[in-house]
């Protein structure tokens, strides 16, 4: 085995070659044959191998130890296990790639459940949210729940309430303005939290006009603006403010009053 | 590993022995390997009872393309006994590997050696095995 073409570990690893091609069970041991397949030495080797095995073969094994246990019932074939399975690099990059395709999958079938109709706009107004002061605003100081009436008697903003969940939350101020659709926008601003309510058209069909509706609380989130959405009579409902869904979650779980 | 057909006759029936009444009782043997390594232990066992192989330096020789035709000329039986009267764990590795039942991984298993272990035991025992060929049969007879 000449030394400049075989590596140090490559050398090891042939001495121990097995006599048969077929009992190599090692991926180094098998790259090492690999390389040393055409070199002299390693010819010599096996051919010196191959007439000892076949000399110790011809040792004669009394019969009645034959009878008892056949040679090839010696040694039970080894099981492939799992972790053999593991380890084989076909099965690993195999694996890892369904795995990458499973998460990104997961991610956007979750991305579609969490999808609802009016979110580009609950996150255009979240925007709105993050840029506004209080200084823009009305002053209107009352309970949430009671601008129901004044949208409607001001603005003519029919179903334009705020939900029962928010409903008991003190106002600072108020607005009605005209998104870039041309959507009447309410927005109002609350003490608690300094949290902001917006009420706003729900999405329709482009064809039928009708509303599309969505059955309870849906989370968007923004530029650390979080806000959550509710549809209710053709007007979506959002409460917005500048933290995590966590700081949102124990008003919509709260039973309503 | 004994060079004495008897012993090794015992040790067989000993060790199927062993196993017959593991299996009895419910706990046969999880190893696949363990026929090969409780023989091995009888043997290690046996031998100490009787002469030990020196560890002494052998001289050795470069495998050469004559070794087939030289191995061809011996008796099984003188094999056996070059081989038994190796040091162990060289014996083990030789006598495991020559059987030519294993693969690679099973041979470090059952030896219970480290791949370097097992690559200096099998190599130099080729070459000592090559110098003892050439000492039996010199080049010019073969």
């Amino acid at each position: 085995m000449s030394a400049t073409r075989l590596s140090r570990r490559d050398q090891i690893l042939l001495k121990c070659a097995p006599i048969g091609e077929k009992q190599i069970d090692d991926r180094s041991l098998r790259t090492a044959v690999h390389h040393a397949r055409n070199t002299p030495a390693f010819a010599t080797q096996q051919n010196f191998d191959k007439a000892a095995a076949a000399l110790v073969q011809a040792i004669p094994i009394p019969k009645e130890i034959i009878e008892w246990v056949p040679t090839e019932t010696l040694i039970v074939p080894e099981r492939t296990t799992w972790k053999k399975y593991v380890q084989n690099p076909v099965f690993l990059a195999t694996g890892i790639a369904a795995l990458v395709i499973a998460v990104i999958l997961a991610f956007q079938l979750i991305d579609r459940l969490n999808r609802f109709p009016g979110e580009p706009t609950a996150r255009r107004l979240l925007t709105t949210a993050a840029s506004t002061h209080s200084v823009i605003l009305d002053p209107v100081k009352t309970n949430a729940g009671a601008l129901g009436d004044y949208f409607f008697m001001k603005h003519r903003l029919a179903h334009y309430d705020v939900p029962a969940e928010f409903a008991d939350l003190k106002t600072l101020g108020l607005r009605v303005f005209d998104d870039e659709e041309g959507q009447r926008v309410a927005q109002v601003w609350a003490v608690e939290k300094k949290m902001q309510f917006f009420l706003f058209p729900a999405e329709r069909d482009p064809k039928s006009g009708a509303t599309k509706h969505f059955n309870g609380w849906r989370y968007v989130d923004q530029d650390r603006w979080t806000g959550v959405v509710k549809e209710e009579g053709g007007v979506c409902f959002m409460a917005a403010l500048r933290g995590s869904q966590g700081d949102l979650a124990p008003y919509v779980s709260k039973p309503k009053s | 590993m004994l060079a004495d057909a008897g012993k090794a006759q015992e040790i067989f029936h000993a060790t199927l022995r062993e196993a017959a009444q593991l299996a009895a009782d419910g706990e046969s043997p999880r190893d696949r390997l363990w026929f090969f390594r409780n023989a091995r232990w009888r043997c290690l066992e046996a031998v100490e009872q009787g002469l030990q192989a020196e560890d002494v330096d052998i001289e050795q020789g470069d495998l050469a393309e004559r070794a087939p035709t030289q191995i061809q000329q011996l008796e099984p039986e003188q094999f056996a006994t070059w081989i038994a009267a190796a040091p162990d764990p060289q014996r083990t590795a030789l006598a495991f590997f020559y059987l030519n039942e294993f693969s690679y991984r099973d041979l470090l298993s059952v030896t219970e050696l480290k791949p370097p272990e097992l690559s200096k035991f099998l190599g130099n025992g080729r070459r000592e095995f090559q110098a003892w060929l050439d000492a039996t049969f010199p080049p010019s007879q073969s």
